[in-house]
């Protein structure tokens, strides 16, 4: 008779998304259910009534359910997006006039050493990658439509996209503000025999900078 | 009967957390007790106790863990939080404050 109780809740819910929190309802619903049932049959109900008597008990549930499925649902935030767009595009541009100082600088005036275009554009380089790294890590984490495990999984993808994403930008990021420190500084020094080390520097820099993030990521 | 069934139900939150006032309990157990007091009178559909419970859960005046009984049966308790406390005394004097009004209203005059 129990399991008729429990195929009866099973039937209430068909309609009703797998989430944590409607297994637990159902399983909160059955227990108690299963409680007075015992407690009718205590009193000396026939096995049948007793069922009847719990099964009408329970009352009607649509309600519950359709506050259950809204309970979940959380609206992605219009602005946080917006912001993020905003952030791309102007990384985007940054890149692409970053090779104007380099051209105007070379074309229009002889007095000034050629370098410091390629200085600035560097600096624009780097602000640009700056900002794109600022977006991806306060960019609004993928929200769930619903409590269901496909949802969950979903999110757990993306926090996984996140954190790659966030590495590939920091790791371009270095290499571009390598290279710059690496020109820089040959050009500045003329020792081109041995300016090359930076780039050993900036390799070592890279893996200490993972193992910080995958240090991390595990607290 | 369906008269007084439509008065109660508005207390149901009410009701909920004095219950809860004095130890954690699950649903079942709460259920029979309203019966128990109301002489078998009145008892909650169990979507109801179960809506309030979600309900009273999301404004944060009661918490709720899974028990782990010996016998098997695992039953989901609520226990009362401070804000809870807080509601339950102020929903008493409302509903005090209520009674005084509609008894007055409702009084003919002699």
């Amino acid at each position: 008779m129990e399991d008729k109780l429990r195929r009866y809740v099973d039937g209430l819910f068909e309609e009703a998304a797998v989430t944590k929190k409607s297994v637990e309802l159902k399983e909160e619903m059955i227990q108690n259910l299963q409680d007075k049932y015992s407690d009718l049959l205590q009193e000396g109900k026939p096995p049948e009534a007793a069922f009847n008597i719990a099964v009408a008990g329970i009352g009607d549930v649509t309600m519950l359910l359709k506050e259950l499925e809204n309970e979940g649902k959380n609206p992605p935030d219009e602005a946080a997006r917006r912001k993020s767009a905003m952030f791309t595009a102007i990384a985007v541009m940054l890149y692409i006039i970053s090779v104007l100082p380099v051209i105007i600088i070379g074309a229009v005036t002889d007095t000034y050493d050629p370098i410091i275009g390629v200085v600035i554009m560097f600096v624009i380089v780097a602000i640009a990658t700056g900002l794109l790294i600022y977006n991806s890590m306060t960019k609004p984490k993928y929200y769930k439509e619903s409590d269901t495990v496909v949802e969950e999984f979903r999110e757990w993808q993306d926090e996984t996209h996140e954190r790659k994403q966030m590495r590939k930008a920091i790791s371009s990021a270095l290499w571009t503000i390598v290279t710059a420190i690496y020109i820089i500084v040959s050009f500045w020094t003329h020792a081109w025999h041995i300016t090359w080390i930076i780039f050993l520097i900036a390799g070592a820099i890279e893996s200490l900078i993972n193992v910080f993030l995958s240090a991390k990521k595990k607290s | 009967m369906s008269i007084t069934s439509d008065l109660i139900r508005g207390h149901t939150d009410t009701i909920i957390l004095a219950k809860l006032m004095s130890h954690d309990n699950y649903g079942y157990e709460i259920n029979k007790s309203i019966q128990q007091k109301t002489g078998g009178e009145y008892e909650l559909k169990e979507a109801t106790l179960y809506t309030a419970f979600r309900r009273l859960e999301v404004a944060g005046c009661i918490s709720s863990y899974w028990g782990d009984e010996q016998t098997g049966a695992r039953r989901r308790y609520y226990s009362i939080t401070d804000s809870g406390r807080d509601n339950y005394k102020r929903l008493i004097s409302e509903w005090k404050k209520a009674k005084e009004m509609i008894e007055n209203l409702i009084k003919t005059e002699e």
